[in-house]
């Protein structure tokens, strides 16, 4: 620690001497100088915030005129779309139409059911090509019931 | 040369200078400004940007000459608005950029003076060079122009724990640079310390 301040002192006492043995000095310009780089400074400063002003104007412009053309643009094109539909047939219109899935279930559930019994009765008969047919057709069946269902579960937790 | 500190300005040259002499003022200038360029210089390595801030000292000192009321020597208010200049400038990320861009640009930043008569002050300068401006101006406001923790601290608008580490982080950088130049670092100041984190 100790000597750590002594090489910490020797440290101060070269940078004295730095400063001590430093020669004079001349600034790069003179009092007249000086004024006409300021002012030429400020003027450039100026030139510069009229620019920044002009261009932030233009923007602003820009964005404005951006803005008033597409609300425009939108309450044309509601219009249009508005007339588009006034004009159509009622049955033409689109519609929305609710429908429980209780009767496509029961039939499936009926469908599958009867498909069942005459895969047995196939398979006891023995035509395998009568058997490979109905598999086919409960495979598909049950492939759209489980959808069914899926879609029920779905729609139930919304 | 004779440093800022300790010029000594006439009263009634001041008065006059107040008054708006152009006169008064050129002499004014020609008095201070050469001080004022070798503390600029000891903070801020490159010329150029050390002109600029000059200018700015000088200009900031004329239009606040009104505001001087003479509690403290001429020299060192106008220190203090040179001082305050040159941490501006670290602070701006303008001239933050500038100063890690001329890190990788000036090869060997120059003495500000004719000092490199001497071997073992070249030395020492170069190392100096190499410290960030942040490090170097807490080193040199502190061990050269007797500046305390408190007054940097309040300068750089900083704790005091932060002057007395960036000056032990000056300190053992210095000592490493002139104890073993080759394997110090390239100079070049990590951002952290150009922030003076």
């Amino acid at each position: 620690m100790d000597s750590e301040d002594s090489r910490d002192h020797e440290l101060v006492a070269r940078l004295k001497r730095l400063d001590a043995g430093g020669a004079g000095l001349t600034p790069g310009f003179d009092y007249d100088q000086m004024l006409e780089r300021h002012a030429a400074g400020v003027a450039r400063a100026r030139r510069g915030h009229r620019a920044a002003r002009g261009a932030a104007v233009a923007l602003l412009a820009v964005l404005v005129g951006a803005s008033v053309w597409r609300l425009e643009e939108r309450v044309a094109t509601d219009e249009v779309v508005a007339e588009a539909f006034e004009t159509q047939a009622p049955t033409q219109r689109p519609r929305i139409v609710r429908a429980d899935t209780y009767l496509a279930v029961a039939a499936l559930e009926d469908h599958i059911a009867g498909l069942d019994d005459a895969l047995n009765y196939a398979r006891a008969s023995g035509g395998t090509a009568e058997v490979a047919r109905l598999e086919r057709t409960r495979a598909e069946l049950v492939a759209s019931y489980t959808q069914l269902r899926y879609a029920e579960r779905v729609s139930a937790t919304f | 040369m004779q440093r800022l500190a300790e010029i000594h300005v006439p009263e009634d040259l001041l008065a006059s200078a107040r008054a708006g002499d152009r006169e008064a003022r050129r002499a004014l200038f020609e008095q201070v400004a050469p001080g004022a360029l070798a503390i600029i210089r000891r903070l801020v390595r490159h010329r150029a940007m050390a002109d600029d801030l000059l200018q700015d000292t000088l200009i900031a000192m004329f239009e606040h000459i009104a505001e001087f009321r003479g509690e403290a020597p001429f020299g060192i208010w106008v220190h203090r608005i040179a001082v305050s200049r040159c941490l501006m400038a670290f602070r701006s990320p303008w001239q933050r950029a500038r100063v890690a861009l001329e890190s990788w640009t000036e090869e060997a930043p120059s003495a500000p003076d004719s000092e490199a008569r001497n071997g073992d002050l070249i030395d020492l300068d170069r190392a100096l060079a190499r410290l960030s401006p942040v490090t170097r101006t807490v080193v040199w406001l502190f061990d050269v122009e007797g500046w305390s923790h408190e007054e940097i601290a309040q300068a750089f608008d900083r704790t005091v724990s932060f002057s007395k580490s960036q000056l032990a982080r000056g300190h053992a950088r210095l000592r490493n640079e002139l104890l073993g130049p080759m394997t110090a670092g390239l100079g070049i100041p990590l951002r952290s310390e150009i922030d003076g984190q």
